[in-house]
């Protein structure tokens, strides 16, 4: 009787030294590549964009030479209209470092800051098929403050509170990013919404991640409903291929036309706070 | 004797009211005492009629009347027959124990025979005038060889009865068949008949003829378990040591059952050994169990107390203990559940029983540290009074109180914050049942019951302790349902038996208000004593709806009510079939079914479930159909070799949702084609008996990808994500699922107790079941712009399979 819990305890060692994950041959559906766009309208930068295309699950990726020309979509026709300017944004390829970015789309032309402004993507593929999109620029929601609060009982761990003031007037949505060190390391990033918010002030918390000397980025971006459904369906396409309690989601783009294409065009206005653990 | 029965039946509109001021003066008294009102004057209009209609009937006859119960326990056995020899007459016990008959009036002695399955016949012999009340014991037999063979109507019953679609499971039944980690479970028993699927290895879903996972209604002593599952479903809440048996009408409902589209699943707890006082208990890999039971007063009242823990978390709490010091270690959460069932009985008087009978069970997971105190926890609890009443001896009522209640609960406490999420279903059930027998050929059940619904969904309550910070979120709701019903079971002939049931069904809350009608016929003709042909319509409604995220059972699925949008499921269910008797001994039933679906609930795509303020934005829906041109089943339940084998042939398919695949009709996860078990038990000799199951069902339906795309995003290119392009729902079926299970019991007796040791091998092929598909994203650095990064350099299907091969071992006792 005594002994049950050990007996139970090497079982459930034994368990799990069976190997209970096997490789299997399976055919999916059959699928039809799409355009998949990627635009980002970010103030004080290019307007550019990555216009990539997607593949059957199945279809291999080399990573040779040919890896960008496999993946890009080349060759497309591409024009930004906003307050009755139009932009063209010719195929040409620029980079952004830290964090790595690429774009097969780059104008010199740069993205103003004024909230309010409606911009459309029209896009015309060698094929001739069109992808169509829209957005607004939202108003910047500035951070309040970054309090750093350490653990009362193991004070050498220290971590931060972002604060913001929140419009309880309208219906908004935030995408909260956390960032240690440099912004190449992602320690949190999702979306959410102030639907259950009922005061003005509205905080984002973390583990006691920190020690004295560390850097942390906190950062709240300022985002349309579609961005933030955008970003909900691809988080859950994502989470539920590995996850049988799962909902998969199809891709909630907000781009359309006659290419049947995946992505989002959106702006994207957001205030950042860097600080350094102190003590 | 018409008088007497009328007169008694007046009576009833009075008696109740005064007890129900009493018991229930300050819960929910508005709703409970306006329902009670309207029941019985509905039900009272019933019985008028009945009684106007049918007394001619009963003149010169000699009615009998009264309980059988089990000897040993005074247990009342339920599909116990009792029949006058050189006479044909006869009766089966009903689900209280109650039998009534007549026979003509004579001044010759007529002997009666009561019989069980697995007990001796009792014969008495009467002078049949007047009303002649006989309750009576029957003893089990003798050899413990027999025990396995208990079940509640004999063969030749099943051939006869109108029932169809229809199966009991005994708790002893069940608990000789190899099981999960030795968990013997009533519900995953049920999953090896024919017409009802299992959905995914180790849990307890059902899936019956098509129909979802929330469309069975569960009832345990006619309470309503919202969720009979720990851990995720790999274990139902049912505690075998306290439950007597287990019954599932997969078609041809009673009309005194509604509510639910696709089964009726009807669990009776045991009442309490009410002669001597018993120990029982188990202790197995998993779990250990604790039973109780005996006589408050000899022979007229009696007790049962049933516990179940299981004791994981005692491992893991010592694991972390050793491991408290080391750095980076990741404490195991704790995680137990348990279950505590009470259930007592008084005999008031020659005419009154009484029953009140409790369950509570609880899953708890939880963990804390320096920066989380995280408590997680769910269960159900309910509640029974219920009241049998024999009026005399052709009307027996039965008042039952029931309280049901399912909640789940989250919490978090952070320093300075907390976080607080849970959403409940409460429900207050009352029901008025009358079983009036006029004659032999006319059984008459009526009656009605009204339930208010309670909803919590989502209820969020979070912020900062300073109270600068809030968040709030979630809706509440209420509901009222009702049912009146009414059922004659007619023996026509000789050979042709119907059962005419109707049942005005009901909704009420804020904002919408249905009444349905729900016809309920079933009949049975006899080409011979052995072998019938069987058919039956019946239609059900659905007024609260489970809203499951996943085809898996989560403890955070909502109960969701009725409303102006989201109006009530309804199916109508056709089936014909044949019972056939082989020499007394082998039972071959077969079914062809149609059960046509509407107003089916589905999500969107992508559908956000948690604080949405109108969480009906995130419904569509749709109808859907299912059938089967053969559901076969050949049972033996005699000799030393027992068991069954059930085979069906099905489809099942959801459309018309104008979201989902283009309205097109897809099959749901549980569109199982083929379905094949084989239940065989094997009784050596008094002391060792050998059990096996095989099973065999065609793969499960799922929604995998069918495409990818690589996404950038704001994080910028080194956290790339290849992310799953979903198509149409549906199109991609698992490799089909096969599975052997052994058991080996040991049976042995010493002078104050018996016991039994039990062998299981679950899997005993060690067979890799598929539980589940995904796609593995091999990745390869390389250098892009100057930066290296990882990326997709191969795709790999993978299947991950539960259960390997597990024994496990089992020793129960009784003293």
């Amino acid at each position: 009787m005594k002994n049950i819990p050990v007996y139970f305890g090497l079982f459930m060692l034994v368990l799990g030294a069976c190997n209970l994950t096997k490789d299997v041959a399976i055919d999916l559906p059959e699928y039809a590549r799409q355009p998949v766009v990627e635009c980002y309208l970010e103030p004080g930068k290019p307007f550019r964009m990555l216009l990539t295309q997607s593949y059957s699950f199945f279809d291999p990726l080399g990573l040779d030479s040919s890896f960008l020309e496999k993946t890009l979509l080349q060759g497309a026709t591409v024009n930004i209209t906003y307050n009755n300017k139009t932009i063209n944004l010719p195929n040409q390829l620029s980079f952004e470092s830290s964090p790595l970015k690429l774009f097969n789309y780059t104008s010199s032309q740069l993205v103003p800051a004024d909230p309010g402004v409606e911009y459309t993507l029209n896009i015309t593929l060698s094929d001739g098929k069109t992808v169509t999109g829209k957005t607004i620029m939202l108003p910047l929601v500035q951070i309040d403050s970054v309090p750093v609060q350490f653990n009362p009982t193991k004070d050498t761990l220290a971590q931060t509170f972002m604060y913001i003031t929140d419009d309880l007037g309208t219906v908004d949505f935030y995408r909260r990013m956390l960032n240690y060190g440099t912004l190449d390391s992602i320690a949190q990033d999702f979306v959410t919404s102030d639907r259950f918010s009922t005061t003005s002030k509205v905080v984002f918390g973390m583990g006691y991640d920190l020690t004295v000397g560390d850097t942390v980025f906190n950062t709240i971006f300022h985002i349309t409903p579609e961005y933030y459904d955008y970003i909900e369906s691809v988080q859950l396409a994502i989470a539920s291929s590995f996850n049988p309690f799962g909902q998969p989601s199809v891709i909630k783009s907000n781009v359309t036309g006659t290419a049947v294409p995946l992505g989002i065009f959106t702006c994207l206005v957001y205030d950042r706070d860097t600080t350094i653990i102190v003590k | 004797m018409v008088e007497l029965n009328f007169d008694s039946a007046v009576k009833i509109g009075t008696l109740p009211n005064k007890i129900f001021k009493r018991l229930f003066l300050n819960f929910e008294i508005t709703f409970i005492y306006d329902a009670m009102n309207l029941i019985y004057r509905l039900t009272l209009l019933f019985a008028g009629l009945f009684l106007f209609v049918l007394p001619s009937f009963s003149q010169q006859n000699a009615t009998i009347s009264g309980s059988i119960r089990d000897d040993e326990n005074g247990e009342t056995l339920i599909g116990a027959t009792v029949e006058a020899i050189g006479l044909r007459k006869g009766n089966v016990s009903n689900e209280y124990g109650f039998y009534s008959f007549s026979v003509p009036a004579s001044k010759d002695s007529v002997t009666l025979k009561f019989s069980y399955l697995g007990f001796i016949p009792e014969f008495r012999t009467i002078l049949p005038q007047g009303n002649i009340k006989l309750d009576i014991s029957l003893k089990e037999e003798g050899s413990l060889l027999n025990e396995v063979t208990i079940v509640a109507n004999t063969l030749e019953d099943k051939v006869k009865s109108t029932e169809m679609s229809v199966t009991t499971i005994s708790t002893k039944e069940a608990k000789a068949l190899p099981a999960l980690f030795g968990e013997t479970d009533l519900l995953k028993i049920i999953q090896l008949k024919p017409g009802v699927a299992s959905g995914t290895e180790g849990t307890t879903g059902i899936f019956v003829r098509g129909g979802a996972n929330d469309q069975n209604l569960i009832v345990l002593d006619e309470a309503v378990v919202y969720n009979p599952n720990h851990l995720f479903g790999f274990f139902s809440t049912f505690n075998p040591d306290a439950v007597k048996d287990l019954k599932i009408w997969k078609g041809g409902f009673p009309s005194q059952y509604g509510g639910r589209l696709s089964s009726v699943i009807d669990v009776r707890m045991k009442e309490g050994n009410n002669k001597d006082y018993d120990v029982a208990g188990g202790i197995g890999l998993i779990s250990s169990r604790l039973t109780v039971e005996g006589p408050i007063k000899k022979n007229k009242s009696s007790f049962i107390v049933s516990g179940r823990r299981t004791y994981a978390d005692i491992i893991t709490r010592q694991v972390n203990k050793a491991n408290e010091n080391k750095k980076d270690y990741q404490p195991i959460p704790d995680y137990y559940f348990y279950d505590l069932n009470t259930k007592v009985n008084f005999q008031l008087t020659q005419k009154d029983r009484l029953f009140l009978s409790g369950y509570f069970g609880r899953d708890v997971f939880k963990f804390s540290n320096e920066t989380f105190n995280f408590l997680f926890d769910w269960g159900n609890t309910t509640g029974t009074a219920r009241w049998n009443h024999t009026f005399g001896p052709k009307l027996f009522s039965n008042t039952t109180f029931t309280y049901s209640d399912y909640r789940y609960r989250i919490r978090n406490i952070i320093q300075g914050f907390s976080f607080r999420l849970g959403s409940n279903i409460v429900d207050v059930n009352i029901k008025q049942d009358f079983y009036y027998q006029p004659n032999n050929k006319h059984t008459i059940r009526f009656g009605g019951n009204a339930t208010s619904h309670q909803f919590s969904v989502g209820r969020l309550k979070a912020g900062s302790d300073d109270g600068s910070v809030s968040f709030e979120a979630g809706q509440d709701f209420k509901g009222t349902e009702f049912g009146l019903f009414v059922a004659d079971d007619w023996v026509l002939t000789d050979r042709v038996k119907v059962n005419l049931g109707a049942r005005l069904s009901g909704w009420n809350n804020s904002t919408s208000n249905y009444a349905r009608f729900e016809p309920r016929l079933s009949a049975n003709y006899g080409l011979t004593d052995k072998w019938s042909l069987k058919a039956s319509y019946s239609r059900m409604n659905q007024y609260v709806h489970l809203l499951a995220s996943s085809g898996l059972s989560l403890p955070t699925d909502i109960w969701y009510p009725s409303t102006d949008k989201v109006r009530p499921e309804k199916s109508d269910q056709v089936a014909l079939g044949t019972s056939l008797l082989i020499r007394d001994k082998v039972l071959i039933t077969w079914e062809a079914w149609y059960k046509k679906l509407y107003n089916q609930v589905d999500f969107i795509d992508g559908a956000e479930l948690f604080g949405q303020k109108n969480i009906e934005t995130q419904l569509t829906f749709g109808e859907g159909y299912a059938y089967s041109p053969l559901e076969l089943e050949i049972e033996k339940k005699d000799g030393r070799l027992t068991g069954w084998i059930g085979y069906t042939l099905a489809w099942a398919k959801r459309g018309r949702f104008p979201v989902i695949n283009r309205g097109d009709y897809f099959s749901p996860r549980f569109d199982i084609r083929n379905n094949l078990s084989v239940v065989a038990l094997y009784s050596l000799n008094r002391h060792w008996q050998f059990t096996a199951t095989w099973v065999y069902n065609s793969g499960v339906v799922s929604w995998l990808p069918s495409g990818r795309l690589t996404l950038q995003d704001v994080p910028g290119a080194p956290f790339q994500s290849v992310v799953p392009v979903y198509g149409d729902r549906n199109t991609f079926r698992y490799p089909a699922y096969m599975r052997g299970d052994l058991g080996i019991v040991y049976k042995y007796k010493t002078k104050r107790s018996e016991q039994d040791i039990t062998l299981s091998v679950y899997n005993v092929t060690d067979r890799r079941n598929p539980y589940f598909l995904y796609i593995d994203i091999q990745t390869q650095s390389t250098n892009l712009g100057g930066q290296t990064i990882d990326l997709p350099s191969a795709f790999q299907a993978k299947q991950v399979s539960l259960f390997p091969i597990l024994p496990s071992l089992t020793w129960n006792f009784k003293f």
